[in-house]
């Protein structure tokens, strides 16, 4: 199992869960099996062609998975993986 | 927390940088890191702000107050409130920073049309993220401001610690 650290902002897609284990070989892998077992996460993370979204990051034990094999990066059991959202803000109005 | 005792060096030319970014995309904000050692700044990444790009609000722990107004703006108008930092850019940033040894020191935005304070989007999200940090192995940085509202840039560096907002003084050099 793969340990998946969730972000705040998907955490009402996670039963308020900041922390999941899913089985999964592959990043592929381990979206699609997160989206088997919480619908809708997966158009969160990745385009209509599964490549992960710009305002996302995936990251396996501390690298992110641009730099090892994108959706491809094999996984294995105690690997960490954590997805990050972007850092963000903005201006007060309207507060 | 040990960070409050050194203040944070900003070198002049890199503080020019800063504000040249927040002019050349304004009315737009702009968003970047400064990097260095020992608190004192050698590098700075500008960064794209990527708020305009489809579905980049839903991920971004904006709330749903500001969601809803954010969708109720043409992208481009969206990109004069609110800022989405790209990701790649971001571990493209991140990857550098660790080849040449330099700590992520601040994150950095514009308010044009606001005062260089962090609003409450600012907080909320800047408490969030510090459980993420120490997850992808960087110090929790301080948040830079530079409000272009009254013409002359104004500059205010911050610590959001837990919702709470302190001064995070800075020399520039």
């Amino acid at each position: 199992m793969i340990k998946v650290r969730i972000p705040t902002p998907l955490r009402p897609l996670t039963k308020n869960q900041g922390e999941v284990s899913v089985a999964a070989a592959s990043i592929e892998d381990l979206v699609n099996n997160l989206e088997a077992a919480y619908p809708g996460i997966k158009a969160r993370l990745c385009d209509d062609k599964g490549e992960l979204r710009r305002f996302v990051n995936i990251y396996v034990n501390e690298e992110d998975i641009r730099f090892l094999k994108g959706k491809d990066t094999a996984l294995k059991t105690g690997d960490e993986v954590s997805i990050v959202p972007a850092i963000a803000g903005g201006s007060p109005w309207p507060a | 927390m040990s960070h409050a005792v050194t203040e944070l060096v900003i070198p002049r030319p890199i503080l020019d940088d800063m504000i040249a970014h927040a002019r050349e995309l304004a009315p737009h904000e702009c968003c970047g890191l400064l990097a260095g050692t020992d608190r004192i700044v050698h590098r700075l990444y500008r960064i794209k702000n990527i708020v305009a790009l489809e579905g980049a609000h839903y991920l971004s722990s904006f709330d749903a107050a500001k969601v809803a107004h954010l969708e109720r703006l043409s992208p481009a108008e969206r990109a004069e409130i609110a800022f989405v930092m790209d990701m790649q850019d971001f571990s493209t940033a991140k990857k550098d920073m660790r080849q040449r040894g330099l700590d992520l020191l601040v994150v950095y935005h514009s308010h044009p049309h606001d005062p260089a304070r962090p609003s409450g989007t600012d907080i909320k999200i800047a408490t969030d993220y510090e459980e993420i940090w120490p997850k992808i192995n960087l110090a929790v940085p301080s948040y830079l401001l530079i409000s272009l509202m009254n013409g002359e840039p104004e500059i205010q560096n911050y610590w959001i610690k837990s919702g709470q907002v302190s001064p995070a003084p800075f020399i520039i050099r």
